[in-house]
C-alpha cells in the first residue's frame, strides 16, 4: 500500500466513523445558531439509535430505521424546548435531564432489542470497480448513511447562508430582540431550530446503530454527543467547517485502533484517550479565536458565559 | 437549614416507612427454593451470557426448576446488594456467572451458610461456595483449523477486550490450530478496552477488514457487532461463545461455544441429593462443556475430517498446550515435547510469535 | 391566572414557610404524577410500584443501610457540583474526578501501604487527584473561557481510560488470574464500618460533617463573600480588588477535591480495590442533586438520601416488578425534569 492509498484509507475510515457525529454536529449548529444550547444531544442520539435500530428490526427497512430515529431525536429535543423555551429552565440543566432522559428511555425500551438482527443496507454489487485499488474503497464507504450525511452538510450550508429561514435562524441567533422587532418570531424560529437539531442527532444516532454498527446495545454513543456540542465551538457555528472536524475526531478515533493492528506498543486505553483530549485541545483552541473573532451568535455568548 | 422542610421531609419519610411496612410479599417461596442468576451483561447477546443463560433454560426445563435472574450488573460490590436481595426473596442457590462477581460472593457467602454459591471462573474456594468453568482452548485450536484452511488472503483478526490470560489463551490457541493448516498464516490483535462496545468493536473489524484480513474471530462478551461486520465487508467470522451464524450467513466458518447445560445440572442435582461439596469444578471437550458451533458454508470441506480427528484426539487425552512454544519477544515458553503446567496455562501472560499485536 | 397568583401571594405573605414548602411540593408532585403516567403507560400499577421502590430503600434494615451507603458518594459528588456553582461555574465534572482522586489514592496506597500514615496520606491524594482533575478546566475557564461544561464532561471520560489503563496494566494484581483490579486494600486505609456487619461507614459522618463545614465557610466566611460579590458582578468584585480567576481555580479545586475524596471512599471502603466503572452514575445524580437543591449545601444532605433511596430500590425493582435497572435513570430524569420545569414556572408566575 503506497502512502496516497493509506491516506485514503484513513481519511474513508475516519469517515465512515464521524458520519454519526456530523450528523449530530450540524443538528447542534442550528440550534445553536438561534441562541439555544443542547447538551442534550447525546441522549437524542440515543434515543435515535434505539428508535432507530427497533424500527429496522420491526420493519425490516433500514430506511425507516433512519427515519424513525429522526422523529425520536425531535421528539425528545422537544422536551429540551418545553423546559427551556416555556418554563424558562436553565439551558445546561435542562440538556443534562434530556441527555438522562434519552439514555434511560433507550436503556429500558431497548432490552428486547438487544441481540435482534437487522440487514441494515445491502451495498450494491459494484462489479469491477470494486477492485479498483482506488474507486474500491471510496465506492465501499460511500454507504447510504454516508451519503446522507453529506447531503445534510451541504443542505445545511446552503440553507443557513443561503435562504431567508437561514438569514431568520442567523438574525435570531445573534439578537432575539432586534430580529423580532422585524417580524421574526424568536420563539417560532427557536423551536424550529431545536427540533430539526434533534432531529438530526436523532438520525446521526439511527445512523451509528443501523447502518455503522448494525447492532443495539444501551449507552452505545459512548459520549460522541458531547464531543459534537464540543465540535459546534471548533467548527465556529459555520457548517461548512462541521465536515473538517468530525473528521478530525473520526480520523483520530480511527487511528488510535489503526495504530495497533501495525503493533504500536502503546496501551489501548490510552490511545482511546486521544479523541477526547484532542477534542478538548482544538474546543480550546477554538475557543479562543473564536472570541477574538465573535464567531459566537450574541445570544448564545451571553448564555455561554453567565451561566446560572 | 429550613425547619419546616426538615419536618416535611421527616413526616414523608415516616409515610414512606409506613407504607413499605404494608407492602404485601407477593412470591410464594417455592420448596427446593428458587435458583438465582447474576449476569454480567444482557443474556441476549448471543455470547457469554446468553451461553450462561441457556444453562438456567435447561434447569428449568429439564429439571423442572425455578429461576431469577439479573442482567447487567456491574462486577464489583453492587453485585452484592443483588446476592442480598435475591437471598432474601428465597432464592437458595446461587450461579454468579462473571469472574469480577467472585470477591464479593465470597462475603455474602459468609453471612448465608445455608444458601449455595456457584462461582464461574473463579479459583477461591468456601464452605459453601465452589467455582466451576471449561477450558475451551481446544475448540478455539479447532476452529483456528478451520479459519487457517478457510482463509485465502492468509491473514487472521482477533478482536478482543482486554488482555486477561483466557483471552491470550484463545489467541494462542486459535493460531497455533491456524498454523497447523496454514504454515504462512499471520494474526492481528486487536484491543477495544470493553467487554461490549459495539461502536469500538465495528470500528476494529473494519480496520482490520481494511487491512486485507479475510476472517475475524473475537474474546468479547457479544460476537454479533462482530460478525455483522465482517459479513458487510464479505469477509469471513469465526465466532465465540455461542453460535451466531444467523448473523452472518454468507461468511461464518464455524466458532467455540460453551454448553454450560450438562454441568449445570449436575451441580444441581449434586445439591439436590445432597452430595455436593465446594470444589473447583472444571472440565472441557471431553465432558461436552465445550462444543464447536455448526459449520457455516465458508468452512472447505477437506478440513471438517481433519477437525474431527483433531476433535478426537484432544477427546482421547492429547494436551493442547505442548511444546515448541516461543512468546513474540523470543522467550521460549516451553520445549518440545513439553507440556505446560496447569498454573501455567491459567497464568499465561505472553502471545506466540507470528501474532501482531501488544499484551498490554 | 391571576387568581391563582393573587392567592399565591396572599398565602406566601401569611405563611413564612409557603414559598419554601411549595418549592419542595410543587417538584414531588409533578415528579409522581408524571412517574405514574410513565408506569400506567407500561400497563402497570403505579402505586404498587411507588410502594415497591419505598420498601425496597427503607422497608428494611438492609435496605436503609443500602440507601445510606449510595447516599455517601452522590452526597460528595453533589458538593463538589454546588461549590464551583457558587461563582456561576457549571462543572458537570464530578465523575472524573471521582476517577482522578481514586486513582491517585490507589498510587498512595500501593507505595505506602502498610505504614500507619497510610490513611491520611491516601486521603491526601485523592484530594489533591480530584483537585488537580478539576483544574484544567478551571483554569481554561479562567484563562481562555472554555466552556467548563464541556470540558469537564470530556475529561470524564479521559479519567475513566485512565483508571482502566491501570488496573488492566501495570497496577493489576497478578495472582488474580488477570482480573482487572488491584490487590485488596488493607485494613489500615478503610474506615470504620458504622452498622456491624454492613457496608455502611463513616465516610457518611465525613460527608456530612463536609456538607455542614463547606455551608459554613461559604456562608459566613469573608471568602464566601468574595464569591457572591463576583457572582453577581464580576466586574464590580474585579474592581475592588477581587480576583475570578483566582476563585474559579479555588471553587473548582474544592470541588474536584471532595470528589476525589468520594472515590477513595468509594474504592477503599466500599470496593476495597481499584477497578474500572466504579464510579457509576454519582456525578451525574450529584450534579441532579446539586441542582434540585438549588446549590444549597444543607439541602443536599436530605435530597441526596431520597436520591440514594432512589438508586439502591434500582435492583428491588428488577427483582419484583422485572423493570431494568435503566427503570432508576428514568425516575432520575423524570426527577429533574420536574425540578427543573417547576422551578422555572414558579419563578415566572411570581409576579403578573
Amino acid at each position: 500500500m503506497n502512502a496516497f492509498e493509506i491516506i485514503l484509507g484513513t481519511l474513508l475510515s475516519g469517515l465512515r466513523s464521524a458520519t454519526p457525529l456530523l450528523q449530530v454536529l450540524l443538528g447542534e449548529t442550528v440550534t445553536e445558531r438561534s441562541g439555544v444550547a443542547n447538551l442534550g444531544v447525546e441522549g437524542q442520539m440515543l434515543l435515535g439509535a434505539f428508535a432507530g435500530f427497533a424500527i429496522a428490526a420491526t420493519t425490516g427497512s433500514p430506511w425507516a430505521g433512519l427515519l424513525g430515529g429522526f422523529v425520536a431525536g425531535a421528539l425528545l429535543s422537544a422536551v429540551h424546548g418545553a423546559l427551556c423555551l416555556w418554563t424558562g429552565a436553565n439551558m445546561f440543566a435542562s440538556g443534562v435531564a434530556v441527555w438522562m432522559l434519552g439514555g434511560g428511555l433507550s436503556a429500558f425500551f431497548g432490552i428486547p432489542f438487544v441481540g435482534r438482527k437487522i440487514d441494515g443496507f445491502v451495498p450494491p454489487d459494484f462489479g469491477a470497480a470494486a477492485h479498483n485499488p482506488l474507486l474500491g474503497p471510496i465506492l465501499r464507504a460511500a454507504t447510504p448513511g454516508v451519503l446522507v450525511g453529506l447531503c445534510t452538510w451541504v443542505a445545511c450550508g446552503l440553507v443557513l447562508y443561503r435562504t431567508r429561514p437561514g438569514l431568520r435562524l442567523r438574525a435570531v441567533g445573534e439578537s432575539g430582540e432586534s430580529a423580532s422587532t422585524l417580524g421574526i418570531r424568536p420563539s417560532r424560529v427557536r423551536w424550529a431550530a431545536i427540533l430539526v437539531g434533534g432531529g438530526l442527532s436523532g438520525l446521526g444516532g439511527a445512523s451509528l446503530s443501523v447502518d455503522q454498527v448494525r447492532n443495539w446495545i444501551e449507552w452505545m454513543t459512548a459520549g460522541r454527543g458531547l464531543v459534537a456540542v464540543g465540535l459546534v465551538i471548533v467548527a465556529r457555528w459555520n457548517p461548512w467547517w462541521a465536515l473538517p472536524s468530525a473528521l478530525l475526531f473520526g480520523v483520530v478515533e480511527s487511528l488510535a485502533l489503526r495504530l495497533q493492528t501495525l503493533g504500536v506498543g502503546i496501551s489501548p486505553y490510552l490511545l482511546s484517550t486521544l479523541p477526547y483530549l484532542v477534542c478538548l485541545a482544538v474546543l480550546a483552541w477554538g475557543s479562543v479565536r473564536a472570541r477574538a473573532r465573535g464567531a459566537m451568535p450574541r445570544d448564545l455568548a451571553q448564555v455561554f458565559s453567565s451561566t446560572e | 437549614m429550613n425547619r419546616r422542610k426538615l419536618s416535611t421531609f421527616a413526616s414523608l419519610a415516616a409515610i414512606a416507612l409506613a407504607l413499605g411496612g404494608c407492602e404485601k410479599k407477593e412470591e410464594a417461596k417455592p420448596a427446593g427454593g428458587t435458583i438465582g442468576f447474576v449476569y454480567v451483561g444482557p443474556r441476549t447477546d448471543y455470547g457469554y451470557n446468553y451461553a450462561m443463560d441457556q444453562g438456567r433454560l435447561a434447569l428449568e426445563k429439564d429439571l423442572g426448576k425455578t429461576t431469577v435472574f439479573f442482567e447487567n450488573i456491574p462486577e464489583n460490590a453492587e453485585v452484592q446488594r443483588v446476592m442480598e436481595r435475591m437471598i432474601a426473596e428465597g432464592v437458595k442457590t446461587v450461579f454468579a456467572t462473571s469472574y469480577g462477581y467472585l470477591d464479593p460472593a465470597l462475603e455474602v457467602a459468609a453471612k448465608h451458610p445455608d444458601v449455595k454459591f456457584m462461582h464461574g471462573g473463579g479459583f477461591k474456594l468456601a464452605p459453601n461456595l465452589g467455582t466451576f468453568f471449561a477450558d475451551i482452548d481446544e475448540v478455539e485450536y479447532l476452529s483456528g483449523m478451520a479459519a487457517g484452511a478457510a482463509t485465502k488472503t492468509g491473514k487472521l483478526g482477533f478482536v478482543a477486550a482486554h488482555p486477561i490470560p483466557q483471552t491470550l489463551r484463545n489467541m494462542n490457541a486459535f493460531f497455533r490450530g491456524a498454523k497447523s493448516q496454514n504454515p504462512k498464516v499471520t494474526m492481528n490483535v486487536v484491543w477495544t478496552g470493553s467487554w461490549s462496545d459495539p461502536t469500538k468493536e465495528a470500528e476494529a473489524a473494519n480496520t482490520l477488514a481494511d487491512q486485507g484480513i479475510d476472517v475475524l474471530t473475537m474474546h468479547v462478551d457479544g460476537p454479533i457487532t462482530i460478525a455483522q461486520t465482517a459479513e458487510k465487508r464479505g469477509i469471513m467470522v469465526c465466532g465465540y461463545h455461542a453460535d451466531a451464524s444467523q448473523f452472518a450467513p454468507k461468511g461464518w466458518v464455524t466458532g467455540a461455544a460453551w454448553n454450560w447445560a450438562p454441568l449445570m445440572e449436575k451441580i444441581v442435582k449434586s445439591i439436590d441429593s445432597g452430595t455436593w461439596k465446594s470444589e473447583n469444578l472444571r472440565g472441557n471437550i471431553r465432558d461436552g462443556y465445550v462444543k464447536l458451533a455448526s459449520y457455516g458454508p465458508a468452512v472447505p470441506e477437506p478440513v471438517k475430517a481433519k477437525i474431527d480427528s483433531v476433535k478426537k484426539a484432544f477427546e482421547g487425552g492429547a494436551p493442547l498446550w505442548v511444546g515448541p512454544l516461543v512468546a513474540q519477544d523470543g522467550t521460549v515458553k516451553a520445549k518440545a515435547g513439553d507440556t505446560l503446567s496447569r498454573e501455567k496455562i491459567e497464568s499465561m501472560d505472553f502471545l506466540v510469535q507470528g501474532v501482531v499485536g501488544s499484551v498490554k | 391566572m391571576n387568581i391563582l397568583l393573587r392567592k399565591r401571594r396572599e398565602l406566601s405573605e401569611r405563611f413564612r414557610w409557603f414559598e419554601g414548602t411549595l418549592s419542595v411540593a410543587a417538584p414531588a408532585l409533578v415528579f409522581l404524577l408524571a412517574s405514574s403516567a410513565f408506569f400506567a403507560l407500561l400497563g402497570r400499577d403505579p402505586l404498587a410500584l411507588i410502594g415497591q421502590i419505598l420498601n425496597g430503600a427503607f422497608g428494611s434494615t438492609y435496605g436503609i443501610v443500602e440507601t445510606l451507603v449510595k447516599t455517601i458518594p452522590i452526597l460528595l459528588c453533589a458538593l463538589a457540583t454546588a461549590v464551583p456553582a457558587r461563582l456561576g461555574l457549571l462543572s458537570v465534572g464530578a465523575s472524573g474526578q471521582f476517577y482522578a482522586g481514586a486513582w491517585l489514592g490507589t498510587g498512595m496506597v500501593l507505595v505506602v501501604g502498610g505504614s500507619h500514615l497510610a490513611m491520611p496520606a491516601m486521603f491526601l491524594a485523592a484530594c489533591a487527584g480530584g483537585a488537580i482533575w478539576a483544574l484544567v478546566p478551571g483554569f481554561l475557564r479562567a484563562q481562555w473561557e472554555v466552556n467548563e461544561t464541556l470540558a469537564t464532561l470530556l475529561l470524564n471520560y479521559v479519567a475513566s481510560l485512565l483508571v482502566d489503563w491501570a488496573v488492566y496494566g501495570p497496577w493489576r494484581d497478578t495472582s488474580n488470574l488477570g482480573w482487572p483490579a488491584t490487590i485488596s486494600f488493607p485494613e489500615s486505609v478503610r474506615l470504620p464500618v458504622l452498622v456491624p456487619g454492613s457496608r455502611l461507614h463513616a465516610g457518611l459522618l465525613l460527608a456530612i460533617l463536609l456538607a455542614v463545614g463547606l455551608h459554613i465557610l461559604l456562608s459566613r466566611s469573608r471568602w464566601g463573600l468574595e464569591l457572591r460579590v463576583l457572582r453577581s458582578n464580576r466586574k464590580l468584585g474585579e474592581g475592588v480588588g477581587m480576583s475570578w480567576k483566582a476563585g474559579a481555580a479555588a471553587t473548582m479545586a474544592i470541588g474536584g477535591a471532595v470528589a476525589g475524596l468520594a472515590g477513595i471512599l468509594e474504592t477503599s471502603c466500599i470496593h476495597g480495590r481499584l477497578q474500572s466503572g466504579i464510579a457509576l452514575n454519582y456525578g451525574l445524580t450529584g450534579f441532579l442533586v446539586a441542582w434540585m437543591s438549588g446549590q444549597h449545601m444543607l439541602r443536599i444532605v436530605p435530597i441526596s438520601l431520597v436520591m440514594g433511596a432512589l438508586l439502591s430500590s434500582g435492583d428491588a425493582l428488577q427483582l419484583f416488578a422485572q423493570l431494568p435497572e435503566a427503570t432508576a435513570v428514568v425516575l432520575q430524569a423524570i426527577l429533574f425534569c420536574s425540578v427543573l420545569a417547576t422551578g422555572g414556572l414558579l419563578r415566572r408566575w411570581r409576579s403578573p
